[in-house]
């Protein structure tokens, strides 16, 4: 028995089968985690190597070219891009999307292992390290403190981060900002040398004055005794009472030398949060873990950690990546339901029965939450494409029950009972279901079948609306019929409420359905015209490409911007802090009511804080962290503020001499962030690209639309360097490395030990007071001795002299390159790049210098690439499909004429509303490809069926127009107003999917609008023809008969 | 004994079984879904494209008496709902075993 007869008999079951369906769907909704996208796969590979004492170049020639070299052989690899600066090599592989990459970090650690014996023999064994979005930090916490400022760090470490970081999922915690204590040990130079000690010695001294030494184990009468010496230190005040030598026989102490002094470590990033130094903490999370369940979990810990702190230390929330996922995945949901509610009003309009609308519309939740089920098995997340796929979805998924639901009308009204009706009805349409159903399938699958970083994305969008149009499908087979049967009634009684209300919309369709048939009878009749003003139309909206702009994403507004401030290269980090400090505070009095909170954070990273050492940082970088408001509680985009700002820093701040105002928090990041076009300068030589690049960047700021513009080389690096004499040296019996390391522990400051209280270790640092390490004299009377204890200054061994040190080398794909970076503000990237691409053109570049394109660009081009393929693909597949429903080559022909006004209307529309095409809007374009064609086989399917049934080719257009039009407006209004929440959403993160839906509303409207005149006269000409064709034959085969007749 | 021939649209068919079993006319025999068309104005029922219903027959054998009542039954059913068609036709049985 067929599917709709045994629903149709068995309600019970049928019913049960979907509340099950229901159920499964909910269950798994409340299991559900959320999240922006879905996850994306890293396909990025780290190759670091520590090469000690090697200089940029070293590393180049020495470690990283042969690395490239071997590495460059590894599968599927996209991009070789490297750095090499002072004693590392940075190596990042880019792999295709869609690789394993547990499998391609074996092939990469196999080939080290065959290049490990070619490099140099100091070098370190390369580490691979793999990168992913997991490295982004998802909460950023503010600490604001005074009194306790000096203690911050345990404080933290103790009550905050170590229970943050034993939170489930929680990958990493570190705390920037809050200096750690260390003991300091500052010599005064003179006095050291008056009494001949140095700062070894007194190092040593320390080091062994402060220990505790078990001295093992001994007897006494009838008990053991442990026999032990404890010589550590209870307070630091003790240090300045130890002895360190001895002067003409009486002691010295180290206070006599040296200020001991109970402080913070010296070289450290500061962090001001709201103007007020303060600490940030940073948590990034494990890798696959869900970013808002960590971080509603991290939040709910937030007041109970907040207690055990000391009242002057207050935690805030700077960065909280969760509450943008919430906000945008709200903002969906609303989307979804909105698109609900019209999708029930458009319904009922039409059909005028609440029965009828009730039983479409019970279409739209079943198949809807069964969707669920496939994203909780598959272990997905309710993100953007997953809800988009919901909201595209509602307006097809009622297509294939209003068809049901009409024909078994029909039956009933011919006076049929409502369960015979409803399986004949269902029998008489299923194949046409199932077909247009395929059509839609033809579309979406495909979309699963995407590569690269648009195929991760769409991959879910594929799978999403496939399974809901089978499901759909399989409801209008079942779900539909059945409720048909029970809740269909011949002749319904109206009341004269509903007939007040109904009747002038019954009226007002019936003269709209006369209308169109008029029309359709005009421009029947004048079929060349109409075809010459629709392909006028089509060949008119062309031109229009020109006028509208392509850009990668469209940009988000997800209330943080990021500020990446540098002062000249070797600048005092004391200037940044205060060039920051009034830059900030500018702000915050500019935009009070836009900055929600404003963190910024200055100086060089500790080597223990992993975030911080990953991202670029020295006592002339600072990065700012910006919290807005929520856009809907400001007048102004976030594109605006970060355009205001950049212009306050250019006009008013001149000492920055780099500064990049980020939207989104980062650079170029793929989604969400503003589009960055990157020319990437290639060349050996360093001057050469050099200049090429400065002049590229004039050209850039040239062009309107450009802000930001970066050049990736950082400066030479002024550094003071000591020329020994290799000579003089080995008369006094010394080496390179003694000297060195003399200098060293004088600046830098040795460790001599650890000073221990209540369990924590801190260091005992030894160097040179502060005040003697300011000039270069200091270093040139730094005082060595000899190992027969003879004092030499270091001014007799050799030359303190200043030098530039190369900067660090990037190459991409075995080259040297030198990347220059713009941010596009306000203008499509595509006009940015043509205007650079001209300007370029005319540069006149170095032999052996070349300039290629990378950046949102590149990605861009990739992706426009693969959809386009994507596009070419889905119409073959469609054709097919059709050709094979219709058994015709030509209809499915004339109905894909459609697509051309569908590609009108995107055009149309994102001119008119001054969006750009984007891979979103080329998304909207792809499924409009089913959409649209869906109208088409509506109509060409009932002409035909005029025809078989005797009628005129005339008649059976203008009377298939006329019954069909309805059921068309009806399913492309359903679609349309499905999409328009989409369209004009106002919150957080609409920004991505408004061109999607305001794309396919342009394309449906305007295809719909001239499919309905086109199609059908198109189908006269053709019909025409073949009448014409198969006349001709008949009437060849007659004169034959006759001439053969004649003949005998 | 008269042998009645019931062709009528598919929809009627239980409607037609109720009538047979009130009239007491035990035996029938269906031939399943049947295509055809009325010999006026009755719509083809080809169960194809163009026409996509489909038509049943029932073919039953009954004594006299009960012909009229039958075919009475039937002609109401039939203007219940002119649009879906309903003909019935009636001849003697000669022999039977």
């Amino acid at each position: 028995m067929s599917l709709y007869g045994a629903s149709v008999k068995r309600p019970i079951m049928t019913t049960l089968c979907f509340v099950t369906i229901i159920i499964l769907g909910l269950f798994s909704l409340a299991k559900l985690p959320i999240d922006l996208y879905p996850d994306i796969d890293t396909n990025t590979l780290m190759v670091i190597t520590m090469y000690p004492g090697a200089s940029a170049e070293d590393i180049e020639q020495n470690v990283t070219k042969p690395l490239e070299n071997t590495l460059n052989s590894v599968e599927h690899l996209k991009h070789i891009t490297s750095q090499s600066r002072e004693n590392t090599s940075v190596i990042t592989l880019e792999f295709e999307y869609g690789y394993d990459i547990d499998v391609l970090t074996n092939d990469v650690r196999d080939k080290l292992d065959m290049v490990k014996s070619a490099l140099p023999d100091d070098s370190e064994s390369p580490i691979i390290f793999k990168f992913s979005t997991d490295m982004i930090p998802i909460c950023l916490l503010s600490v604001e403190a005074k009194e306790s400022m000096a203690g911050l760090y345990k404080i933290l470490d103790d009550a905050v981060a170590n229970p943050l970081a034993r939170v489930d999922g929680v990958g990493s915690v570190s705390i920037s900002g809050a200096p750690k204590r260390e003991v300091h040990v500052y010599c005064d130079p003179s006095r050291l040398e008056a009494y001949n000690l140095s700062v070894e010695q007194i190092s040593n001294i320390i080091g062994a004055e402060n220990r505790n030494v078990p001295g093992g184990s001994f007897d006494i009468g009838s008990n053991t005794y442990a026999l032990r010496v404890q010589g550590e230190f209870d307070e630091t005040e003790e240090l300045r009472n130890i002895p360190v030598g001895s002067y003409n026989g009486s002691i010295v102490y180290l206070k006599d030398v040296a200020r001991v002094e109970d402080s913070l470590e010296e070289r450290t990033q500061h962090t001001f949060n709201s103007g007020r130094e303060g600490a940030m903490i940073i948590i990034q999370k494990q890798s696959g873990a869900n970013s808002v369940q960590i971080s509603e979990k991290v939040m709910k810990m937030l007041p109970r950690l907040q207690k055990n702190l000391p009242s002057d230390v207050k935690i805030g929330v700077i960065v909280d990546t969760s509450d943008n996922i919430r906000n945008t995945i709200a903002s969906l949901e609303e989307t979804v339901l909105y698109a609900l509610l019209f999708v029930m009003i458009v319904v009922f309009v039409f059909l005028g029965r609440w029965r009828a609308t009730m039983i479409i519309v019970i279409t739209i939740p079943v198949s809807l939450i069964a969707s669920f089920i496939y994203l909780f098995a598959t272990g997905n997340t309710l993100n953007i494409v997953s809800l988009s796929a919901l909201s595209i979805s509602i307006g097809m998924v009622v297509d294939d029950a209003i068809v049901v639901l009409e024909n078994v009308t029909t039956h009933i009204e011919r006076g049929a009972d409502p369960k015979q009706a409803a399986v004949h009805g269902t029998n008489e349409v299923a194949i046409s279901v199932i077909a247009s159903t395929l059509t839609l399938i033809a579309v979406f699958f495909p979309l699963t079948l995407v590569t690269g970083m648009t195929g991760v994305l769409f991959r879910q969008l594929g799978w999403m609306v496939t399974i809901m149009m089978i499901i759909s499908t399989t409801c209008a087979l079942s779900l539909t019929p059945m409720l048909c049967s029970q809740w269909l009634k011949r002749n319904p009684k109206h009341s004269k409420l509903y007939e007040k209300l109904y009747m002038p919309i019954e009226r007002a369709l019936d003269r709209f359905d006369d209308g169109y048939a008029s029309l359709l009878r005009l421009v029947v009749g004048h079929k060349t015209v109409t075809i010459i003003v629709c392909l006028g139309i089509f060949a008119g909206s062309l031109f229009l490409m020109k006028f509208v702009g392509t850009e990668f994403f469209p940009t988000q507004d997800n209330s943080r911007i990021g500020v990446n401030l540098e002062l000249p290269i070797g600048s005092r980090v004391e200037l940044a802090e205060d060039a920051t400090r009034r830059l900030d505070s500018l702000w915050r009095a500019k935009y009070k009511d836009e900055i929600l909170v404003s963190n910024y954070t200055v100086g060089p990273a500790s080597s223990d804080n992993t975030f911080a050492s990953l991202s670029d940082n020295g006592p002339h970088i600072v990065s700012m962290n910006i919290r807005l408001t929520n856009p809907a509680d400001r007048k102004r985009g976030i594109r605006e503020i970060a355009d205001d700002m950049r212009r306050d820093i250019s006009e008013q701040f001149p000492e920055f001499k780099k500064a990049q105002v980020n939207v989104g928090g980062g650079r170029g990041q793929g989604m969400g962030g503003q589009s960055t076009v990157d020319f990437e300068i290639y060349g050996y030589d360093f001057t050469e690209t050099d200049s090429v690049a400065r002049q590229l960047s004039e050209v850039l700021k040239g062009i309107p639309g450009t802000a930001d513009i970066n050049i990736s080389r950082s400066d030479y690096q002024p550094e003071y360097q000591v020329d020994f004499d290799r000579e003089k040296l080995a008369l006094y019996g010394l080496n390179m490395q003694t000297v060195a390391y003399y200098l060293r522990n004088r600046i830098n400051g040795a460790t001599a030990s650890q000073f221990r209280e209540d369990g924590e270790e801190y260091d005992i640092k030894v160097m040179y007071s502060p005040e003697h390490r300011t000039e270069i004299s200091d270093i040139e009377n730094i005082v060595v001795y000899t190992s027969t204890g003879q004092p030499v200054r270091v001014k007799e061994l050799g030359k303190v002299v200043e030098r530039f040190t190369p900067p660090t080398i990037e190459r991409k794909d075995r080259e040297r390159l030198i990347t220059v970076s713009a941010v596009v503000d306000g203008v499509p990237l595509s006009q940015v790049v043509t205007a650079a691409q001209a300007q370029i053109d005319k540069m006149h570049l170095p032999a052996g210098i070349s300039i290629g394109l990378a950046g949102s660009f590149e990605d861009q081009q990739d992706s426009f690439f693969d959809l386009m393929m994507l596009g070419v693909l889905i119409i073959i597949l469609v054709y097919i499909v059709m050709a094979a429903q219709f058994e015709s080559l030509t209809y499915p022909g004339i109905i894909m004429t459609s697509l051309l006004f569908a590609f009108s209307g995107v055009f149309i529309i994102l001119w008119l509303t001054g969006h750009t095409l984007n891979v979103m809007s080329m998304i909207g374009g792809i499924m409009l490809i089913g959409i649209v064609v869906k109208n088409g086989i509506v109509l060409i399917d009932y002409i035909t069926l005029n025809r078989e049934r005797g009628m005129s080719i005339r008649s059976a257009v203008i009377d298939g127009g006329r019954s069909r039009l309805r059921p068309v407006v009806m399913t492309t209004l359903t679609t349309i107003l499905g999409m328009v929440p989409m369209a004009c959403g106002t919150g957080e993160g609409a920004e991505m999917w408004r061109p999607m839906g305001t794309a396919v509303i342009g394309g449906l409207t305007f295809s719909t609008i001239l499919t309905l005149l086109f199609v059908p006269v198109l189908y006269c000409v053709f019909a025409h023809n073949g009448v014409k064709r198969t006349r001709k034959k008949l009437r060849k085969a007659h004169e034959a008969r006759l001439a053969a007749a004649k003949n005998v | 004994m008269k042998s009645i021939f019931i062709a009528y649209d598919q929809a009627h068919h239980e409607a037609i079984i109720d009538v047979l079993d009130r009239c007491s006319c035990r035996g029938f025999t269906s031939f399943g879904t049947v295509q055809g068309r009325g010999s006026v104005k009755g719509e083809p029922h080809y169960g194809s494209h163009a026409w996509p219903s489909l038509a049943s027959a029932i073919i039953t054998f009954v004594d006299d008496s009960k012909t009229d009542t039958l075919l009475e039954m039937l002609h109401a059913l039939d203007e219940s709902k002119p649009l879906l068609g309903l003909r019935a036709f009636v001849w003697d049985v000669e022999k039977s075993i």
